[in-house]
């Protein structure tokens, strides 16, 4: 493994990765803000690229980091296998007109599915924890924990109706 | 005035078309600027406003070339980099300079020409290779490092250019205290400029402002070439934080070099004398010239024409620093040249940038396919 960092005038940051195996892997910061990544397979002639904001590029690296066990859309399982192998699910969902101006509590979320909201996504603004009297605005994103199968009803008992 | 208004609202729309079809906006605005100046409609004339904002564009186009020359961020193999910066140094300006002689332009006009039929556009050259996902071609270093090269060989003939009919040894000894006051200026004042620069109001972009304009001022005062002195600013003040000069600069160099492009088309005057046939050759000529030199510099450095070929094609298009010589030194017939090679090369390399790959891929399919064909076993 190898990893060589230059800059280049004009252009920006350039990071290169060779594996072990032979292929390398180039990131480029460009200047312009976007952020590339090229992969270039051991013995192929042309690299394949891919352009990303650097949104993507923060959660591309969250999944390669390894925090991550099973990746859905925008779900996170994380499993503990000191804990005799307890494993968490961590969802996020866009929340629809149906939902809106109620609160956590009139919507019972925890009596009926058993799943917690543990923060909630409004305008780039996040709130941690909300509480019960908390209510849902139209296209809020709500981080929800819970079992996977918990999950799965909060989806379909609260969102879906 | 309302000249002015319409040229900045058609610069608008053409670079949201220019955006939209990813293709460089310069060739554009150049030909916005013929079609509503003087030789086009006559709609839009050139005043003291435009000329002023025009020139703005150019001193921040310069200030931005100096604050790219940081010392000390070098290329790992410089001995490549000098072999293959003086074979297109060599090819180029000898063919341009050559085929303008031969045409019938005076030595200096041919010198002029030659120059701007050398310099590729950074701006273009270096967001092509960005947007055609190039960066990863073991050519795109070397394209890369070549811009700075040409921009330290435009310096050289700036310098050359503006001292010109001066006395020499007094006007070098002149540029050379003006070098030393300002990066004493960057090196004493490293730490009063970086808190300035750290600022969230509005002091940065008004210092950055300033600073380009009142050196500017005062190299025309002490009788030193404006140009060379804002390069030099740029490239002293490169050693404080370059990244945050780059940033309150943009915004100007945005601006008002779009301005120049469109007003240095405006001022373009097809009546002044040229003729057709001579610009055709210049301009084909650009492209045959950069063929060669990407040819030579492919082979000799890494030894494959497909290389060559891939150098060839992204560095084809001439732009804002062929103007700038044009606005600087040109006469009205250079100017007209010089206008047609950037319009015609940087349509002839945005689409040989694009396709590159493809013109590849075709070359080596039909020599394998031949490899194929002469197979020994193949013919038992």
């Amino acid at each position: 493994m190898a990893l060589r960092s230059l800059k280049l005038p004009g252009v920006g940051t350039k990071y290169e990765f060779r594996t072990d195996k032979g292929d390398t892997v180039a990131i480029f910061f460009t200047s312009t803000g976007t952020i590339q990544m090229y992969t270039l397979q051991k013995g192929c002639k042309s690299s394949s690229a891919a352009e990303m904001t650097p949104v993507e590029a923060r959660r591309l690296g969250n999944i390669l980091t390894g925090a991550i066990i099973e990746a859905d859309q925008e779900s996170v399982e994380i499993a503990f296998s000191a804990l005799a192998d307890l494993r968490v699910t961590i969802h996020t969902f866009y929340i629809p007109e149906s939902v809106a101006k109620k609160t956590i509590e009139d919507l019972q979320i925890r009596a009926k599915t058993g799943a917690t909201v543990i923060a909630v996504c409004r305008h780039d603004k996040n709130i941690i924890n909300p509480p019960p009297s908390f209510a849902f605005e139209e296209g809020d994103a709500a981080l929800v924990i819970g079992e996977s199968d918990q999950i799965k009803k909060f989806e379909s008992e609260i969102l879906v109706k | 005035m309302e000249g002015f208004i319409i040229a900045l609202f058609v610069c608008l729309v053409l670079a949201l078309i220019s955006k939209y079809l990813s293709v460089p906006a310069i060739p554009f605005y150049i030909l916005a600027g013929i079609v509503l100046g003087k030789a086009g409609l006559g709609i839009v004339q050139s005043d003291e406003i435009s000329q002023f904002f025009s020139e703005i564009g150019l001193l921040f186009l310069l200030f931005f070339m100096g604050l790219g020359l940081k010392l000390d961020r070098m290329i790992a193999d410089p001995k490549k980099l000098l072999t293959a910066g003086i074979i297109g140094l060599i090819v180029d300006m000898g063919i341009g300079f050559t085929a303008a002689y031969l045409l019938g332009f005076t030595l200096i006009e041919s010198f002029i020409i030659g120059t701007a039929f050398y310099i590729t556009s950074t701006a273009i050259v270096i967001t092509t290779l960005i947007e055609n996902r190039k960066l990863m071609m073991k050519e795109a270093e070397l394209i890369i490092w070549l811009e700075v090269f040409e921009d330290i060989v435009l310096i050289a003939i700036i310098a050359i250019l503006s001292s010109g009919d001066k006395d020499l040894l007094y006007f070098f000894l002149k540029i050379v205290l003006a070098l030393g006051v300002m990066y004493a200026i960057a090196h004493y004042g490293k730490e009063f400029l970086v808190s300035i620069l750290d600022r969230d109001d509005e002091t940065p972009i008004l210092f950055t402002f300033a600073a380009v304009l009142t050196t500017a001022a005062l190299a025309l005062v002490f009788g030193i070439p404006d140009s060379m002195m804002v390069i030099a600013l740029g490239a002293a003040l490169a050693t404080t934080d370059p990244e945050a000069f780059e940033q309150h600069a943009r915004p100007f160099k945005d601006v008002f070099l779009v301005m120049f492009f469109v007003f240095f088309g405006v001022t373009i005057n097809f009546t002044a004398g040229t003729d057709l046939f001579s610009i055709l050759i210049l301009c084909l000529l650009a492209v045959v010239s950069k063929f060669i030199s990407g040819m030579l510099i492919g082979i000799t450095i890494y030894g494959s024409a497909m290389s060559g070929l891939e150098i060839w094609a992204n560095t084809i298009s001439r732009g804002e620093f062929s103007i700038a010589l044009a606005v600087l030194y040109g006469s009205a017939v250079v100017g007209t040249v010089i206008a047609a090679l950037v319009i015609f090369t940087t349509i002839v390399g945005a689409f040989t940038a694009k396709y590159s790959t493809w013109l590849r891929r075709g070359l080596t399919h039909r020599s394998r396919r031949k490899a194929l064909m002469h197979r020994p076993h193949s013919s038992r």
